[in-house]
């Protein structure tokens, strides 16, 4: 069972927005463009406002998607936690999380592509969250 | 404060690289290269791919310059000591191999013998097509020039496709340095060699996830079908590359299973069927890591049987 859940848009007073992943191609395989567009309505949401994730720590994310001109909706999405404003962030907790934010949006892009092969793949280049 | 100074290599990294570091501006980015050995020689340019730079070529290097050739050789733009830009589209296959075409432009090099090793390729052979005049061989090792895909390896969602998916790559290979780091170890043979010696220093000119975006690009830019951004490309490498007529020469790494030899090597002798080799040397897909001297011996040897031709 994932451990990430999709939350309605938090409180954000006396919090930022810190910065902790991009990626400038989401649709380099079509259907993670398609699984964030499904997740979080994005053919009726647009860039209204971003997406929000509850990571295993608690941490909270905000998923902000970025468009360009020519190129399918969303063309990237970047991962911001949510921590108080002056907190800093706990580097390894932060792993974590983006770790267990990657498998489940594995899970939820489908097959071909499984947790499995992601976990192996972890495994095989050493990644400290598959330690 | 100069380029160069703001630049220099660590201590550590310097004494195992101790080339005079050049800096020229291509296509608006900062490109690091050397330029070793006498004016006069005949130039000999390596070029390296993903995720290495001009130290790839370091046990090399000596060999050439000992005997007289001028070498050069660049960072490609995005790795080792030339600028990184940090947006996914700032890295283009055309744009790589433009940034040769100017390289090559700026110094008017001429005579010139193209060595070319993964990424260094498919934009140092285009280089090539679109400088033709100033050509005079080819080197190729672990590296392709043909539509799709390189290796069957390049298909599977494990390992490979999975390593550079989306949010994947920049946390993989963005957040921990995995192909420059792991992935480079794994494609060795001396693997405790190359951890003691190389490998930080591959690591360490790579110090920040934003630098190392183009080690998850440059997988994304191999064509895996017809809608693939690169294929015009690679269908003009194959179509012309099989009309040059360039003295040629092939090198293969013994150990190589992804770039396989059976596979890739016959594929060259049937675009390149003048070609010298395969020459079979110690070596996965970073064969210089293993044979760099012994490959400076066969270029040498390669480049001194042009000159007694010429003779």
């Amino acid at each position: 069972m994932s451990q990430v859940t999709v939350i309605g848009a938090p409180d954000l007073s006396g919090r930022r927005q810190a910065f902790a992943l991009r990626e400038d191609r989401v649709g380099h395989y079509p259907e993670f463009r398609e699984f964030f567009t499904r997740i979080f309505d994005l053919e009726r949401v647009g860039l209204s406002k971003p997406g929000y994730l509850r990571a295993p720590s608690g941490m909270e994310y905000a998923v902000v998607f970025t468009g360009r001109s020519g190129e399918a909706f969303p063309a990237g999405v970047e991962l911001f936690a949510l921590p108080d404003a002056l907190e800093p962030l706990d580097e390894d907790t932060l792993d974590r999380d983006l770790w267990a934010i990657l498998g489940w949006m594995i899970d939820g892009v489908g097959a071909p592509w499984s947790r499995e092969d992601l976990e192996t793949t972890g495994k095989v280049y050493r990644i400290p969250a598959m330690r | 404060m100069s380029a160069e100074t703001l630049l220099s290599l660590p201590p550590e990294m310097a004494e195992a690289w101790p080339y005079q570091p050049r800096y020229t501006q291509v296509n608006g980015w900062r490109m690091h290269y050397i330029d070793e050995g006498p004016r006069e020689g005949k130039p000999i340019l390596l070029l390296h791919g993903n995720p290495t730079w001009g130290f790839l070529w370091r046990k090399t290097i000596p060999v050439l310059v000992a005997t007289g050739h001028r070498v050069i050789v660049p960072d490609q733009i995005g790795f080792g000591l030339s600028e990184k830009p940090t947006s996914e589209h700032d890295h283009t296959l055309d744009g790589h191999a433009s940034n040769l075409v100017a390289l090559v432009r700026h110094l008017d090099l001429q005579d010139l013998t193209v060595v070319c090793h993964d990424w260094g390729g498919p934009t140092g052979l285009s280089m090539a097509l679109h400088e033709a005049s100033r050509v005079r061989a080819l080197v190729i090792m672990s590296t392709w020039a043909w539509p799709r895909p390189p290796a069957e390896f390049h298909t599977r969602i494990f390992p490979w496709r999975t390593m550079h998916a989306p949010l994947v790559g920049p946390y993989l290979l963005g957040k921990h340095n995995a192909l420059a780091g792991r992935g480079t170890y794994l494609s060795v043979v001396g693997r405790d060699h190359f951890r003691d010696e190389a490998q930080s220093v591959y690591e360490g000119v790579l110090p920040d996830p934003a630098t190392r975006m183009l080690t998850w690009v440059w997988p994304r830019w191999i064509p895996l079908d017809d809608n693939a951004r690169a294929i015009k490309r690679f269908e003009w490498l194959e179509q012309e590359l099989a009309k040059t007529k360039w003295p040629a020469m092939i090198i293969w790494g013994r150990e190589d299973e992804v770039f396989d030899a059976a596979t890739f090597a016959t594929r060259w002798k049937q675009i390149l069927p003048h070609a010298e080799g395969p020459h079979m040397v110690t070596g996965r897909h970073f064969l210089q890591e293993d044979s760099g001297s012994e490959i400076g011996e066969l270029v040498r040897e390669f480049v001194s049987k042009l000159e007694q031709r010429r003779d």
